[in-house]
Parts: structure tokens; C-alpha cells; sequence
């Protein structure tokens, strides 16, 4: 099985409230462990990335975090200026046209403008080389957003190939969707908690990846998963406790539907699925992100 | 016991609005509400998003689409509880409601140039913010209508539960700007189809405009603005009625959030919001709360033999640790909002999605159960 470090963009979604960020943030630290230059992209959003690093938070211009770590919170005004300068060179003219009243108007009514020039940026810097013709980040980790979300916003440059006239924009997407669609650069990691939503909403976000964005699911995580403890006699000797039996059943089902799902992802996802203990620590900073770090090295370097 | 606000606002609002962002048990809040008011004697209807299966069929919405169904009265008889009034649900499509405002509101020549063009089905499907009006707009609709006592409306799972709230104005504010006034008007009145693009102005910024997106791309799209304006008066209409709406008095607003601490920022901007636009927070519900351990259960513990004592001990230990969290983001919000009152409802044991689960969820939201 190919590690993630055989791929250039990781892109991380699944059900809101799953742990996204917690799961970006871990892999970044350590694709940047591995000696890669390496840029998690957040998406319009309260930053997570760089508060569970505890660091300072990165804002909408590209900041290094620590050796070889940087991130941005990718915005739409600081994305759109980008790429309307890119695409109009000029800063005079981007002033002209770009700040006029109508103009405005008329953008905001161009159907996904906005996700376009965000996924646009992230895409870019995937492209951007050094002065020395390399890479100016090896590895890009997008802490995508929630799986309807990420749906419209990763298959933005399909529809606008299909909605709008040949053109600078319809140039643009087939782009940005050849980088996407390519395995040998991109890989979706998946993920869900033990529950029954965020695993349907996972193998949902899988379906729709695969048959309208043609993005292939590398591997799934598992998070917060509950380690398996009590047997069956454990429980009945228990009898004699109501309350303690209730609190050893809860987590003897916890423990048990995160098998489950476990199953139930590899079954319909047809790739590995990575578990992460729940962690059980007063608060969630940088350590708790080393740890989810280790759990997570199988998937990073491939090593079964 | 302290009364829950959730119980008057039952029994006298008209229109419920559950918001929060994704993954924090909105739907349930939702539907729990609904059910609580039909039982209690107001015939309710629970307007959802994309409900969990379980959830979908407990409420009688598998084979349904964007329609109103009535929860059959033997099911909610499985509770124990007989309801007083009618409980209905709908699982809105968002698609199908959009087709449906057009095919009702724009001029007949007009109508299936707006439903084929292509702009227009990202408009309905993809386009940011559209999910949000449109339920609001289903809402307004569904409330004027007069048929049910309560409506209890679930949000689409908004990034942030703020961009919700800002869907009306968007249209509005679009619809209604001098500029697209300005855009518009001398096509409308010439009877084209398409704009003429020397209105934007000085005849640069519109060929600036077109080498960003190229010249076809502004024609179709002018063209489809032009279909569409046809509408604007029937748009603008509703639009002001959906933001009237919000601002009802017989309308409220519940929060629904989860205890992390990193949902904190956004409790304070949605709390922020509604004030700043006189739409009125009846609670904040904190989900899936971890309740403390009680001290006797570590005495219990103490009782058994070596081996499962650890194993007990140990959880205990766990569960102490995820309630010491969820205590902290609690008290936080309760800092940081001292005047909306804040209910808290526990994690239970497993995922909620049937009516039994719901009916103890409400228990909690009515105050009629409280967390130790």
C-alpha cells in the first residue's frame, strides 16, 4: 500500500464535528517530520490547524508555522484579488475593474466565482515552483470543509466546465480538475467517528467523489475510537451494579460499534481504514496531535 | 428544577429556527421540538434537511420527498404518550423547491428559458447561499399557508451558522442594488435578450472583465439575469417576507451547539447576530454532554475483584476526563452569554435517531430533566 508520501495533495473531509482538522494538522506536522516542505491550507474558516499546533493563527497570507511547516487560511476577497491579478497582470487594472461598484455586482452572481478562486489559490501554490525549479511545497494538506461543502467545492471545476463558455475560466478548471482527478497527486483521506452518521456521510462523500469529481478515497480514519475492555463476563459479574454495569455496557458498545464501523467503511470503501483512540486529556493542544501523529504513521509512510 | 424557556416558546411561537453548524445534532433538536408540541396539543410540522435513516423512518419520510406527511398516530402511540395534536414532517429538496418558485413565479414565456439555462441549475444546486434561502423561503411559504400551529425548521449545515442568516439579505441586497437596477433596466426596456456590456461602464473595465471571464461567459450569464429579472418583483416581495419573518415575535431562534470549547467563537457571533438584527435566541442548547461520574460509583468500584476493578476504574477515569472538558466549554459559553438561558442535554449511550431517543431528548430541552 502506497503512503501519502507518494502523493503531492492530501485532501482531508468527511461529516462536520469528526475531528477534520485534528487529522490535518497531524499529518501535516508530519509530512513536515519527513523532511517535506509542506503547506496545510485551511478554507475560509475559524483556523484550527495552527491553534492545535499552538502556534500563532496564519490569517490569509502563507506563514511558517515551524521547520518546514507553513499554512494559510485560504479567504475569498485575498483569493480573488490573487487571482484577478494573475489573470489581469496588472494591479492598476485589477484596481479599475475589480473595485468598480457593477463590477462587483456582476461577480458575485457568477455562479461558484467564490469557490473557484479559493480552490484556484490552493491549487496554485501546489504549481508554485522555487527559483531553482522545484517545488515550493512538496507536500499541500487541505482541511477541507464538511462533505456536502466539499463536494460543490472540489467538483467546482467540473461544473464550471460544464457551465460556462470556452474560456479563460473554462481554461482555468480543466486545470485545476487534471490535478485533482490525477492519483498520482491527489489522495482523499476520509474521515468519521464510530457512529452511524459520519460513516454513512463518509461512504456518501466517497460515492460522490469518485462518480462525480473522479477523486479516488486513499484510506479512511477512524477516529475517537473506544478500545474494546470489558468481556462478556466482565458484564455479568457486574450484575450486582446497575449503575456501574450501565457505565461498563456503554463503553463495551462504544468499543464494539467502532469495530463495526470499522468493517463497514473497509467493506464500501475498499481501502485501509486508520483507527485513532479516543484521547482522553484535559485539553486538545500540540501533544495530543503528536500522539494522533503516531497513530497515523501507517498511513503517512505506507508501512504496514 | 428551572423551568426551560423551550416550554412557553412550544406552546406560543408560530415558527422555530434550529441553527448550528454541522455535526451537532440540529435535526434532532429539531424533530424533538416538533414532537413535544404535538404531544402537548399544537399540530406541529418538522421541516429537515437530510435526517439519519432511522430518524427518516421513524418519522414516516422514507419514500417522501419535498411534502409534508403526517407521522402516523400509532407510531407516536409506541411512546407511550398519546399526542393531542398532529405531528408532520418533510425532508426539504432544495432543487425541487427552487424549480418550483420559478415555475409558479416567472412569466410563462420565461420559464423554461430559466429552468434550461445553465446558470441557472448551479444556481439551485451549488451555489453558495442558495441552500439557505431557499429553506427560508420554503419556511415563508409554509407559514403562510397558516396550517400548522408550529413550524420547526432545521438549517442546511452552514460552515458558519451565521451565513444562514445573511441568505435573504444577499438576494435582497442584489436584487435591489441601484447597480443591477443600473444593469438591467435599459435592457428590459429595449426588450433584449442580453445585456448590453457597455453598461458596465467605460468599455476597458468590461473588456478587463471579459479576459477574466471570458466574453460568452458575461453574455449567457446577462442573459440569464435578464430571464430572471422578469421575477425580481415576485423575488423581492418574498424576500422582504422571509426577513420579516425572521424578525416575528411569534419567531425564535434555537442554537444548537456542541460543548468543545472550539464551538465557542461561534456561539458568541450567532448570539451577536441574531441581537444586532432583533431576531430572538430563546436558548442555547449545549448537545452531548458527558455528565460527571457520581462519587458512589468509585465507591461501587472499590467493591470488585482486582482485575475488573482496574477496568472500571479506568473508564470511570475516561468519562471523568470527557466531562471535565464538556464542563469547561460549558461554563465558557455561560460566561461569555450570561443572559441566554443555555440547556444542557447528556450524550446518550448511543446515536440518537429514533422517536423513543427523541422523546428523551426532549425531557431534557423541557427542562422536565436536568443534568446532575
Amino acid at each position: 500500500m502506497a503512503g501519502l508520501l507518494d502523493k503531492r495533495l492530501w485532501i482531508v473531509s468527511g461529516k462536520g464535528g469528526v475531528g477534520k482538522s485534528t487529522v490535518a494538522a497531524a499529518l501535516a506536522l508530519r509530512s513536515a517530520r519527513a523532511g517535506r516542505r509542506t503547506l496545510v491550507c485551511e478554507v475560509n474558516t475559524q483556523e484550527r490547524v495552527s491553534r492545535l499546533l499552538e502556534r500563532p493563527p496564519a490569517g490569509p497570507d502563507i506563514r511558517l508555522l515551524e521547520d518546514n511547516l507553513w499554512a494559510v487560511d485560504v479567504r475569498p476577497q485575498e483569493a480573488m484579488r490573487e487571482y484577478a491579478l494573475m489573470t489581469l497582470r496588472f494591479e492598476t487594472l485589477y484596481k479599475t475593474v475589480f473595485e468598480n461598484r457593477l463590477v462587483r455586482y456582476f461577480l458575485r452572481f457568477i455562479p461558484s466565482l467564490q469557490e473557484l478562486v479559493l480552490l484556484g489559490k490552493i491549487l496554485f501554490h501546489l504549481q508554485e515552483k522555487r527559483p531553482d525549479g522545484t517545488d515550493r511545497f512538496e507536500t499541500l494538506v487541505l482541511d477541507a470543509p464538511a462533505t456536502g461543502h466539499a463536494i460543490t467545492f472540489l467538483n467546482v471545476p467540473q461544473v464550471l466546465l460544464r457551465t460556462v463558455p470556452p474560456g479563460p475560466m473554462a481554461r482555468e478548471a480543466l486545470k485545476m480538475r487534471d490535478l485533482l482527478v490525477d492519483p498520482r497527486i491527489t489522495a482523499a483521506v476520509l474521515v468519521a467517528l464510530p457512529e452511524e452518521l459520519p460513516v454513512n456521510e463518509a461512504l456518501e462523500l466517497h460515492a460522490a467523489l469518485r462518480d462525480r469529481v473522479q477523486i479516488r478515497t486513499h484510506a479512511a480514519v477512524l477516529n475517537s475510537v473506544f478500545p474494546e475492555r470489558f468481556t462478556d463476563g466482565d458484564l455479568q459479574a457486574l450484575a450486582g451494579y446497575p449503575e456501574l454495569l450501565t457505565v461498563a455496557k456503554t463503553q463495551h458498545d462504544r468499543a464494539a460499534l467502532a469495530v463495526l464501523a470499522g468493517t463497514k467503511l473497509e467493506r464500501n470503501l475498499h481501502v485501509p481504514v486508520y483507527p485513532v483512540p479516543r484521547l482522553f486529556v484535559p485539553s486538545f493542544g500540540r501533544a495530543a496531535i503528536e500522539e494522533i501523529m503516531g497513530h497515523l504513521e501507517p498511513l503517512v509512510t505506507g508501512a504496514s | 428544577m428551572s423551568p426551560s424557556p423551550l416550554g412557553p416558546a412550544l406552546a406560543q411561537k408560530r415558527v422555530l429556527i434550529c441553527v448550528g453548524s454541522g455535526g451537532v445534532g440540529k435535526t434532532t433538536v429539531a424533530a424533538t421540538l416538533a414532537l413535544r408540541a404535538a404531544v402537548e396539543g399544537r399540530s406541529s410540522l418538522v421541516c429537515t434537511i437530510d435526517p439519519a435513516k432511522r430518524l427518516a423512518n421513524a418519522l414516516g419520510l422514507s419514500a417522501l420527498g419535498n411534502t409534508e406527511t403526517q407521522v402516523p398516530a400509532i407510531v407516536l402511540e409506541g411512546l407511550g404518550v398519546s399526542p393531542r395534536a398532529k405531528l408532520y414532517a418533510m425532508m426539504l429538496d432544495m432543487k425541487q423547491t427552487w424549480d418550483e418558485l420559478i415555475s409558479r413565479f416567472a412569466p410563462p414565456e420565461q420559464r423554461e428559458r430559466i429552468l434550461s439555462n445553465r446558470f441557472y441549475q448551479s444556481l439551485s444546486t451549488v451555489l453558495a447561499g442558495s441552500q439557505e434561502y431557499i429553506s427560508l423561503e420554503k419556511l415563508w411559504e409554509l407559514r403562510r399557508r397558516s396550517e400548522y400551529e408550529l413550524i420547526v425548521l432545521d438549517t442546511p449545515p452552514t460552515a458558519h451558522a451565521m451565513d444562514f442568516l445573511d441568505a435573504p439579505n444577499r438576494i435582497l441586497d442584489f436584487l435591489d442594488n441601484e447597480a443591477a437596477k443600473w444593469l438591467l433596466t435599459p435592457a428590459l426596456k429595449a426588450g433584449k435578450v442580453g445585456l448590453s456590456l457597455f453598461n458596465l461602464g467605460s468599455s476597458y473595465v468590461t473588456k478587463a472583465l471579459s479576459k477574466f471571464t471570458g466574453v460568452e461567459t458575461l453574455q449567457e450569464l446577462s442573459s440569464f439575469m435578464l430571464a430572471l429579472s422578469s421575477m425580481n418583483e415576485g423575488f423581492r416581495e418574498r424576500a422582504r417576507g422571509v426577513r420579516e419573518l425572521l424578525k416575528d415575535p411569534q419567531t425564535g431562534f434555537v442554537l444548537v451547539t456542541g460543548p468543545q470549547v472550539e464551538r465557542l467563537d461561534e456561539v458568541l457571533h450567532f448570539q451577536a447576530l441574531l441581537q444586532q438584527n432583533h431576531m430572538e435566541v430563546l436558548a442555547v442548547v449545549v448537545n452531548r454532554i458527558h455528565p460527571m461520574p457520581p462519587q458512589r460509583l468509585w465507591e461501587d468500584a472499590a467493591r470488585l475483584a482486582p482485575g475488573r476493578r482496574t477496568k472500571v476504574e479506568q473508564t470511570l477515569a475516561e468519562l471523568k476526563s470527557l466531562a471535565e472538558q464538556d464542563a469547561q466549554g460549558i461554563a465558557q459559553i455561560q460566561s461569555a452569554c450570561p443572559l441566554t438561558p443555555i440547556i444542557q442535554v447528556p450524550r446518550f449511550d448511543l446515536d440518537v435517531h429514533d422517536l423513543t431517543a427523541l422523546w428523551r431528548t426532549g425531557r431534557f430541552l423541557l427542562g422536565d430533566e436536568h443534568l446532575a
